[in-house]
């Protein structure tokens, strides 16, 4: 007969501020098969741990009942327990008489005392009957996938090429950078962007461990943590990157021209072109999209033969380029070609986009003076389409009054109830950075409320207010367009309770960061799940922060929500060095809790096939009988075929029939 | 100015009491001030209107309020709604601050006009447009409950059952 111990826990007043513990532990006494039953403040303390170590070690239990919170956080330091006090670490189970029972019933303590018998007879008759069960390991490849070459990704690859292992760095645009390379100069510093972020994608694109896989996107991943199989898709370019020299010339003779990304579409780039000056790699690409085939250089024929002079007929890009990189006669491959590889983990770094002002018809979107924040990034940046000078956009002239709307489709139930948490400070940043060169420019800037938490962050924003910068509380209602260009704002005075109203020539939209609908595709492709505000979703929102409810997978950046870039840094260095830790230990185990087929009682009827939601099983032959069999690497133990085998031949360990049984005969007895 | 005193229960009484009258969304108000930046009846120089107002009936004021006229400025345009980022709906919040204004008889004399005038003819407003319909060649009379005893009597009856009705206005 079993010998089962059972300890009931306090949880402080969580538990027995509701539930009559010493009622319940009484109960326990009495049900066959225990043979201590006792209880404790705190069964997680050391000293609750120390009380069924001791019980173990003097030969009184040879499985454990603990009544508690939940397994969710708990279930890990029990085992522990049970493995030091010297018993196999699976012989254990857990009542949730917290979560499931006190907190819910709080109301109602009688009943809450009753639920809480009930579900420890449950866990005794279950605890009864399990049995020992041991750890599977398999080997790791020790290398990594980050995916997006944000400042979050370049961060994350170059961590963990420090560390040694083999880093592929993913990135969907020619060069890695992302928005922070779009930055003019970032807060609370005032820093200029490129110049901290450049020598780091420079390191990114040189050290040895890492390699850049740029102008790709990730395709299909299968496998599990340690072993992922990734096939990523690398768009064709048509230039040669291994001749490449970056020197831009096909750009400047191409004719084709297109709203450039990078500049926000306020100004032109070429069909070849080069992402911007300081890319990494400094690499030309020929966008077929935009492409005119000029001199009918059509991409994917050889050069016709010019009559007169017996030579090829080349377009001008081909003809300006002096390293003889580009090649139009690569055939037309809208698909690229797919590289495969191997890695053990990955994080996902793929970051965000602003809102298009297109959303806001009351902020006279189609208006050319009305930017949004990212387009005033680029208007006085000393790389961006007017060599930094501050000109507005209808007619390139100086403007006299600025203004700053925040929260456009942040804090708002239209678009996204949460705050993008980086617009107060960058707006506080571009207003400080203007008045700062233009000292008699009139800045209004409208908040609801301003944050400013961050390390440094609250002194800038009282230093813009001393520097003469007009700051009000109270939301922007609208924008009038009048006669010439300008602006009528329509905004109000919290503080003086009254509406305000003035002419702006130029105005900026602090529109809201959002998840790319772009990336739905990739999270479906990594199980990635979504949170409330639609970013990714981590495993734990303060104890898991980097993790996801997928093994292996990691997050960085903001990707998972909005944030600046000293919190995208933590977290993507945070990011590397979870992801770090698999690839050390060289192996990762496999809870033992999976389902097994027991081979001679199946009879190869194949239904449990296709039911695997994880397509762990497949029909082997056994005797020359094809027979089923479960790929311990993939199975999560979720039970389906189980309780699908027709031949009752499958047996998910740590639940098997007679246990869930017992456990039924007990809550229903 | 004498402070307002804040009182927890006075408050609660005054959100139950414009939630009943139909200002539902009165606690989803975050106190931006976007629907008074757009609010013509405020820049008509009416300050208790959307923001002010439903900050003033979140601090217990419902009471007191009763004689504010800046209610009846507001236009029922709704700007406001179409602004506010929270789904306040501030002009349904007026216009519950009004029934129980009407249901007290504190009415802007602008507003007991209109009634009067709509028990009267069927018209909120109503001017004498004969000759001028002649001259363009239209009878003088046009085809409105102003010339139709049969259709006053209807709006006569209808409003005589409406709340409207109970205040004795007519
Ligand atoms: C106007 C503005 C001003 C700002 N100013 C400041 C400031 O002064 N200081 C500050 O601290 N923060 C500032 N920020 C915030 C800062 O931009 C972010 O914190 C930072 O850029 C986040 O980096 P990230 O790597 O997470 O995302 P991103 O920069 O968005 O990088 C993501 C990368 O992933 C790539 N990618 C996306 N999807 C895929 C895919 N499927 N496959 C491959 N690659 C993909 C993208 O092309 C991109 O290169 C500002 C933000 C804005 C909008
Ligand atoms: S001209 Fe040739 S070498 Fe120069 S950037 Fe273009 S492709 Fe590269
Ligand atoms: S950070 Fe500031 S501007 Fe941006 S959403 Fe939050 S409050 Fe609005
Ligand atoms: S509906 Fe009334 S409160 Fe709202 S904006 Fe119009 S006038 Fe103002
Ligand atoms: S716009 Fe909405 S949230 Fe803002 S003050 Fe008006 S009612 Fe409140």
């Amino acid at each position: 007969m079993a010998k089962v111990g059972v300890y009931v826990c306090h949880c402080g007043s969580n538990i027995a501020g509701v539930i009559d513990v010493e009622a319940v532990r009484t109960f326990a006494e009495t049900l066959p098969d225990v043979a201590v039953a006792r209880k404790e403040l705190f069964m997680c303390s050391d000293s609750g741990q120390e009380m069924i170590k001791q019980d173990i070690r003097d030969g009184l239990v040879d499985k454990v009942v603990v009544a508690a919170c939940t397994p969710r956080t708990h279930e890990p330091i029990f085992r522990g327990a049970l493995s030091a006090g010297g018993l196999n670490k699976y012989l254990f189970e857990m009542a949730n008489i917290r979560d499931q029972d006190s907190w819910v019933h709080a109301q109602n303590p009688e009943g809450a005392t009753q639920k809480a018998k009930r579900l420890v007879a449950s866990a005794v008759g279950k605890a009864a009957k399990l049995r020992p069960l041991e750890d599977k390991y398999v080997d790791v490849t020790k290398a990594a996938l980050v995916i997006g070459g944000g400042v979050a990704g370049i961060f994350s690859a170059l961590e963990l090429a420090k560390m040694g292992f083999t880093t592929y760095l993913v990135e969907k645009e020619p060069s890695i950078g992302g928005v922070m390379a779009m930055l003019d100069k970032t807060f609370p510093t005032n820093d200029c962007s490129a110049c901290i972020l450049t020598p780091v994608m420079v390191e990114a694109g040189n050290h040895p461990n890492l390699e850049l896989l740029t102008y790709s996107e990730v395709e299909d991943v299968d496998g599990y943590i340690g072993n992922f199989n990734v096939k990523v898709r690398r768009k064709q370019a048509y230039v040669d990157w291994a001749k490449c020299t970056g020197c831009g010339a096909c750009a400047e003779k191409c004719p084709s021209k297109v709203p450039d990304e990078f500049n926000m579409g306020l100004s032109n780039r070429r069909a070849a072109y080069i992402h911007f000056p300081q890319a990494v790699p400094k690499k030309a690409v020929v966008d077929m999209a935009h492409c005119k085939s000029c001199g009918g250089r059509a991409i994917g024929t050889e050069p016709k033969i010019s009559e007169k002079t017996g030579k090829p007929i080349l377009a001008p890009c081909e003809k300006a380029c002096p390293a003889d990189a580009i090649n139009r006669t690569l055939k037309w491959d809208p698909a690229g070609e797919i590289k495969e590889i191997k890695v053990g983990t990955i994080v996902v770094a793929t970051g965000f986009q602003v809102m298009d002002k297109g959303w806001f018809k009351e902020m006279a979107p189609d208006n050319k003076n009305v930017i949004t924040a990212l387009q005033m990034e680029r208007l006085i940046s000393a790389t961006g389409p007017t060599g930094g000078k501050l000109l507005r956009p209808s007619d390139n002239q100086k403007p006299h009054t600025l203004t700053f709307v925040s929260c456009v489709g942040s804090r708002d139930e239209k678009h996204h109830t949460y705050c993008s948490r980086v617009c107060c400070m960058y707006m506080i940043k571009q207003a400080r950075l203007i008045k700062e060169k233009y000292p008699d420019l009139n800045i209004y800037m409208h908040f609801i409320d301003v944050r400013s938490p961050g390390k440094d962050y609250d002194e800038y924003y009282t230093g813009a207010r001393r520097m003469g910068i007009n700051i009000l509380r109270g939301k922007v209602g609208g924008l009038e367009v009048l006669p010439g260009d300008n602006l009528r704002v329509l905004a109000y005075d919290l503080d003086a309770g009254s509406p305000v109203e003035y002419e702006s020539d130029l105005v900026i939209l602090a529109t809201a960061m959002e998840l790319p609908p772009a990336t739905k595709k990739l999270a479906q492709t990594l199980g990635l799940q979504f949170c409330g505000s639609g970013f990714f979703k981590e495993l734990h929102p303060k104890l898991g922060p980097v993790e996801t409810a997928t093994e292996g997978i990691f997050l960085a950046g903001c990707c998972q929500g909005p944030k600046d870039i000293p919190d995208t840094v933590s977290q993507a260095k945070g990011a590397a060095a979870a992801a770090a830790v698999p690839l050390c230990q060289g192996r990762v185990k496999i809870e033992p809790t999976i389902s097994e087929v027991q081979t001679e009682k199946c009879s190869g009827c194949g239904i449990c096939v296709p039911l695997c939601p994880y397509n762990a099983i497949s029909l082997k032959l056994h005797a020359e009988k094809p027979r089923a069999t479960i790929d311990i690497t993939q199975c999560k133990g979720c039970g389906v075929c189980t309780a699908a085998c027709p031949s009752a031949a499958i047996v998910l360990h740590g639940y098997e029939e007679g246990q869930i049984f017992a456990q039924i005969a007990a809550l229903t007895a | 100015m004498p402070a307002i005193i804040l009182d927890s229960e006075k408050i609660k009484d005054s959100v139950r009491r414009i939630m009943d009258l139909g200002g539902t969304g009165v606690l989803k108000c975050v106190q931006c001030g976007a629907c008074s930046a757009v609010c013509p009846g405020v820049k008509a120089g009416f300050p208790v209107l959307c923001r002010m107002l439903i900050k003033k009936l979140l601090e217990g004021q419902f009471e007191e309020l009763v004689e504010e006229t800046s209610t009846w400025g507001c236009q029922a345009c709704n700007r406001c709604t179409e602004v506010c980022p929270q789904g306040v709906r501030p002009q349904e919040v007026v216009f519950a601050y009004r029934r129980y204004q009407a249901s007290e008889l504190a009415f802007s004399s602008s507003a007991t006009t209109s009634q009067m005038n709509l028990y009267g003819t069927g018209h909120a407003v109503f001017t004498e447009a004969g000759p001028l319909r002649e001259k363009v060649g239209l009878p003088a009379k046009a085809p409105t409950s102003a010339y139709d005893e049969k259709a006053q009597k209807e709006i006569q009856t209808l409003l005589d059952d409406s709340p409207m009705g109970e205040l004795g206005l007519f």
